[in-house]
């Protein structure tokens, strides 16, 4: 899971070492997703998100394609 | 994961926060009093809370946070960590809701990319990168120090 300068060098980079492509956001939906799946993590009531809250918080960033469908 | 496990787990996320590092199996054991702690964190690794070493059982990872170099630093709040990745580069300053610096480098050119975020910047500034996630959500897990 790796940021990049531009789609050019995400696109050079995948040529390069024989991957097929994945799934890109911008760097602000990356943020508004950090926020939502880290944003509890140090609190002190923590407690494991359970595979269907962190389905949701995908699904609300609007990541609902076969990609970000969690096991 | 119960009460013990929740304990043991809140204790490695603050000593990872204070330390700047993960807390290492001699620490963890004095601290906390057990002399078991490789179970415990074991349970830990299975729930996928925290991730260990294969060889060692030391701390590999408690997301986001890395305890091992990595291409993302991050820097917050007068100290400074290594993330995992992109994703959880940008997970440090959440978690800890405080103002981040990210510095990184781009795979293809290895230029520098240098974020601030979280606080006063809310999003990522500048934010003309592009995030790239290789592996499908339900495959994450199958190796999760390669996704």
């Amino acid at each position: 899971m790796n940021l990049f300068r531009s789609e050019e060098h995400l696109r050079r980079w995948l040529d390069a070492n024989g991957y097929e492509a994945g799934a890109t956001l911008t760097a602000n939906r990356l943020w508004l997703l950090a926020e939502a799946w880290w944003g509890d993590r140090l609190a002190p009531d923590w407690l494991p998100h359970t595979r269907d809250q962190n389905q949701a918080i995908l699904q609300g960033l609007g990541l609902t394609a076969e990609f970000w469908q969690l096991p | 994961m119960n009460e013990l496990d929740l304990g043991v787990r809140r204790h490695v996320y603050r000593r990872f926060v204070e330390l700047g590092r993960a807390p290492t199996l001699a620490e963890l054991r004095d601290e906390l009093g057990l002399d078991d702690v490789e179970v415990e964190l074991r349970r830990l690794h299975e729930a996928h809370a925290l991730v260990l070493e294969p060889g060692s059982g030391e701390i590999r990872m408690a997301n986001p946070f890395s305890a091992v170099p990595t291409p993302y630093r991050v820097e917050a709040g007068g100290r400074s960590w290594y993330a995992n990745c992109a994703w959880d580069a940008f997970g440090i300053p959440a978690a800890l809701h405080v103002e981040g610096h990210v510095t990184a480098a781009c795979p293809d050119c290895r230029e520098p990319l240098e974020i601030d975020l979280g606080g006063s910047h809310e999003g990522p500034t500048p934010d003309d990168q592009i995030f790239h996630v290789l592996v499908p959500a339900a495959h994450w897990w199958d190796d999760i120090v390669f996704t």
